[in-house]
């Protein structure tokens, strides 16, 4: 773990306190957080007439059905199937922004180059105009490309480092690191690329897996690009096969919409689960002196 | 300064590629053909049920042209209306779209769809209502044909309404006698009568055609005053005020959805709506609900009309036009395709479809038919497709009225207002 | 001793005196590690940045071909639409809400968890889910049951329902996001991994107490990455768009009160297709996020700490 506590003898019982104050607080704190998602999942489950007008967190009576609905999948494609391209688009899009954002980010935050100053801020102002300005200009750009309708729009600019955000992230942790560093790696005859490799890249760890959790949670639920790029249902994601549900026009569903959104929750919960214990190993367990 | 050439080359460079870019997205008419094969791409919006009757109508349309593969695509309405607007002005439109009476005007002008006439070869219209086919007219050309037919009604819990001692509502039925229901309802049950329609343009539309007038004149600009106007909103303001009709706060989380309107939560006991969305109710209204006409003006001009609930267009820059045009046809006019089809986009348009699929339908479908069949011959035609600018008035209108439910401004500075902002919105 | 106590802006020369490989390969390696960058910057953001900016000097309404009308869009901004400053007074109070609440949520509960020795995978995941939702549609129809009128609020506090209340939806709002804090707070939690706990060693046998240690090692230590979640959460407060929109319905209501300035160019360009106005709107945020921005960034040099000093 990150810090050397040493408790003596002497103050162990005000610690002990302490801690289950900490924890007591922590749970406390959890249980008005976790309430909405509470209400969630027991709206997945509550009959058509008490999805909206029952405010009661319990239903009424269970309806599985809502499940069944939504796991029949949208338009002959199956929840599998869905599942599958979601993975695919969240998986490519989160190797493509962990090397590409690395990438840069060493650049902008260990190297010297003419107009690093300029294109730093060039690169942060470009996360500052709303994206829905430059939406037709990007369609336009990807439909001469002739990448509509297949996931490139989609994976295409995370290997390019377009979300500045990243970047940012990892030089600002990249920053955090002491010169020394390659100072003495260069001294031991690194190159920049072996440097970055070898030194900072393994001590900028808890960002790159921040960046991975990031991304992936954020692809999957990128609803507008997804839209916007994927025409033919075989290609749809679990997040837009959501939104199907809801149509105002017709007849709305919002019973399996919510039973779809618990279903769509499901895989980056267990994403989540998985990566969010490499958070914990971060510079204290890498040996650095500082 | 040495930086100074290069930005100005710089500069250069990307107003060319920008040029390009603009350029470009006039010339995208590649033709999709794959292993010899038409494909066509053909969108719509709409919910799951409706997407599985499309598709299987589609399969048998394949089956039926063997060099064609149609490659079908849905969403939910909102989500629907902002994809077609990309692929559009990325001048990537789908060779075969569904359009809603709002969106034809502005595709039309902006050159998205083909004029249909000109593949009357293919494309039928014989069958199809007049009034109706009408509709699909901008400048005299046929940009789309109509598949259904809507008409608005007064929903409303049929327990409710006998408790409060009311009758059912007649064919030419006016809004005051409108009124004073929501009054009665409101009295006996301690519950507003209905949804407040002041924030509605098509209730608004419904009042102001029963007076003679129209939202639009032919020229595309406005059919209305602000006296109109602060007249109908006086009159929705004042019920609100009396507890008649629902409050702003629940007046406002209207988004389209049955679920979110006063009667679909239990605090109303009717609703201003479509016909087709009304069957929502079923599942949230479990004592029942019934179909009732819209109010009428004082001297009986029925207000309401049959408008087209959705419309096919053809892509202008389609690659394959007669094929389009032939998937259109048949959505429209065969007989094997209407009874997978159903009342799925309404009852349909086609008369002798229209007949021959009456005795099939089922459920809130034959409801529905049976409620249009009660207005058929009564009601005047339907106006043209409204102006582009419309689709943003909606709003506008809904919003404008939000200030005068949470008392902001009175009628008359909000009309004043909406009539200014209109006026703006119709010039552009 | 602790690092933390360095002078902040060293000279850099002694960096560049120890070696000095020939620049010119220095400056070729960086241009390597950024070539995946340029690309994209030039051709997937720059040329679209570009198209929009000339956009907004035009009456381009999506589907005919813009004509140049100069500076009207902004003018018409500026003077003619009252809708436009309610936008505009909407997301500065959400802002000033929403940020400040949401840091300082997600630094306590990170640090909370930072020395926490059981359970702390459980908590940091528990504390991140309601993140892993977005403001999707069902959680904003959730939020909405729960801030209505006879919902949970409503019946504990007897606040009436806030979410359709002008003066009170813009919180309810602004409340989804600070509930979803996991980034920010993920964010710290990554950088508080990040402090080598040789310091805390150190100052410990210098007898430096809980709340020194806090002052003197957490707090610069740290810097860089407050920093950073100050920037990105106040650039994206100002474009909050999803909560309000699925929320409102897309409406901003009620009475325009969670009409935010994206939610409104929204409005204007796919809406109601004006999309030149849309692009102005745009580019007047850019210009306002860029000097709020430029603010944060040189107030910065007094208060964030660089271990690799030298840099600005």
């Amino acid at each position: 773990m990150t810090t050397t506590t040493t408790s003596t003898p002497a103050v162990r019982m005000p610690v002990a306190w302490a801690r289950a104050a900490l924890h007591a607080g922590c749970l406390a704190a959890l249980l008005v957080m976790l309430y909405p998602l509470a209400w969630l999942l027991a709206t997945s489950l509550k009959p058509a007439d008490e999805v909206i007008a029952s405010l009661d967190l319990l239903p009424g009576r269970l309806e599985w059905s809502n499940y069944e609905t939504a796991l029949e999948g949208v338009n002959d494609i199956s929840v599998g199937r869905l599942l599958g391209n979601s993975l695919l688009i969240a998986g490519g899009a989160v190797v493509g922004n962990v090397l590409s954002c690395s990438l840069a980010a060493y650049a902008f935050a260990r190297l010297r180059f003419r107009f690093r100053g300029p294109l730093f801020a060039f690169m942060i102002a470009t996360i500052m105009l709303p994206h829905h300005a430059v939406l037709i200009p990007q369609y336009i750009i990807f439909n001469q490309l002739g990448m509509v309708n297949t996931y490139w729009p989609l994976i295409l600019p995370k290997f390019l480092a377009t979300e500045a955000f990243f970047v940012f992230l990892i030089v600002q942790f990249m920053r955090g690191l002491p010169r020394e560093l390659e100072e003495a790696a260069r001294i031991d005859g690194c190159g920049p690329f072996r440097s970055f490799l070898l030194v900072i890249l393994p001590l900028t760890r808890p960002a790159l897996i921040t960046t991975a959790i990031f991304t992936f949670i954020w692809t999957w639920n990128d609803f507008f690009t997804q839209l916007i790029y994927l025409f033919s249902p075989e290609k749809f994601t679990l997040t837009l096969a959501l939104r199907s549900f809801v149509d105002a026009s017709s007849t709305s569903a919002f019973g399996p919409m919510f039973a779809m959104s618990v279903i769509a929750l499901l895989p980056i919960v267990l994403f989540f689960l998985a990566f969010q214990r490499f958070l914990v190993e971060g510079m204290a367990n890498s040996g650095i002196k500082g | 300064m040495p930086g100074n050439r290069t930005r100005k080359s710089c500069t250069t460079a990307v107003v060319l590629a920008l040029c390009a870019v603009l350029a470009g997205c006039s010339d995208t008419d590649e033709s999709s053909r794959a292993g010899g094969e038409v494909v066509l791409r053909y969108t719509w919006w709409g919910n799951p049920d409706r997407a599985a009757k499309t598709q299987a109508a589609v399969d048998l349309f394949e089956e039926r042209n063997p060099g064609i593969d149609v490659q079908t695509s849905f969403t939910g309405y909102e989500a629907y209306k902002q994809k077609l607007a990309t692929q559009a002005a990325g001048g990537d439109a789908p060779d075969v779209m569904q359009l809603d009476y709002r969106m034809i005007d502005q595709y039309a002008t902006g050159g998205v769809l083909l004029d249909l006439s000109e593949q009357q070869q293919v494309l039928k219209t014989s069958e199809l209502e007049p009034g109706l086919l009408a509709t699909g007219k901008v400048d005299g050309k046929q940009y789309a044909v109509p598949q259904g037919r809507g008409t608005e009604t007064m929903v409303y819990d049929t327990e409710q309404w006998k408790a409060a001692g009311l009758e059912q509502p007649r064919v030419g039925w006016t809004w005051s006698e409108w009124a004073d229901a929501m009054r009665t309802v409101a009295e006996r049950t301690g519950e507003p009568g209905g949804t407040d329609p002041g924030q509605s343009e098509d209730a608004f539309e419904v009042w102001l055609r029963g007076q003679g007038r129209t939202l639009y004149t032919a020229d595309r600009q406005l059919g209305f005053t602000a006296d109109d106007l602060t007249r109908w909103w006086t009159f929705t303001d004042e019920l609100r005020r009396e507890g008649a009709v629902s409050p702003a706060e629940q007046t406002t989380q209207l988004d389209g959805s049955v679920e979110n309107t006063p009667l679909g939560r239990g605090k109303a006991a009717s609703d201003v709506n479509w016909d087709a969305p009304a069957s929502g109710y079923l599942a949230l209204v479990p004592t029942g609900i019934s179909l009732a006409p819209m109010p009428a003006g004082e001297d009986g001009t029925p207000g309401q009309y049959f408008k087209p609930s959705m419309f096919m267009g053809v892509a202008a820059d389609s690659g394959h036009p007669e094929e389009s045009a032939k998937l259109v046809d048949f959505m429209l006019n065969d007989k094997d395709a209407a009874k997978i089809l159903g009342a799925t986009r309404g009852i349909p348009v086609n008369e002798s479809i229209r007949e021959d699929i009456a005795a099939d339908l089922k459920d809130f479908d034959k409801t529905i038919y049976d409620y249009q069949a009660t207005v058929e011959g009564k009601l005047d035609a339907p106006p043209q497709a409204p102006p582009s600018g419309d689709t943003a008035l909606q709003t506008t209108f809904m919003r404008d009225y939000d200030q005068v439910s949470y008392e902001r401004m009175s009628p008359r500075e909000a009309a004043e207002n909406y009539i200014t902002e209109a006026k703006a919105e119709l010039r552009s | 001793m602790t690092t933390a106590q360095m002078p902040k802006a060293a000279p850099a020369p002694e960096a560049a005196a120890v070696r000095k490989p020939p620049r010119r390969r220095r400056e070729g390696a960086a241009w390597v590690f950024l070539s995946p960058w340029v690309l994209g910057a030039c051709v997937l953001t720059l040329l679209p940045m570009a198209v929009s900016l000339y956009l907004s000097f035009t009456d381009y309404d999506l589907f005919n071909s813009p004509n140049w009308v100069g500076l009207r869009n902004y003018t018409q901004m500026f003077t003619e639409d009252p809708r436009y400053w309610r936008s505009v007074v909407a997301t500065l109070t959400y802002v000033v809400i929403a940020v400040p609440l949401q840091l300082a949520l997600a630094l306590i509960v990170a640090l909370a968890l930072k020395n926490m020795k059981r359970g702390k995978g459980f908590y940091r995941s528990a504390f991140y889910a309601p993140s892993l939702l977005g403001a999707s549609m069902s959680i904003a129809l959730v939020w909405r049951a729960i801030f209505n009128d006879g919902g949970t609020i409503d019946n504990l506090f007897g606040t009436g329902g806030w979410v359709f209340k002008p003066g009170w939806a813009l919180l309810a709002v602004a409340l989804l996001t600070v509930w979803q804090f996991g980034a920010p707070m993920v964010i710290f939690l990554a950088g508080l991994q990040q402090i080598p706990g040789e310091l805390y060693e150190a100052a410990e046998v210098d007898g430096a107490g809980r709340w020194r240690q806090f002052l003197s090692i957490t707090v610069p230590m740290l810097s860089p990455v407050i920093f950073f979640n100050l920037v990105l959460q106040t650039i994206q407060a100002f474009q909050v768009f999803t909560p309000a929109f699925a929320i409102s319905a897309g409406k901003g209501g009620p009475a325009d009160s969670t009409l935010f300035y994206t939610l409104y160019l929204y409005d204007r360009g796919f809406v109601a297709s004006h999309m030149g106005y849309a692009s102005a709107m745009a580019w007047v945020l850019l210009i306002v996020i860029g000097v709020v921005t430029a603010v944060l960034f040189r107030t910065s040099r007094s208060w964030v700490f660089y271990a690799s000093e030298g840099d600005r």
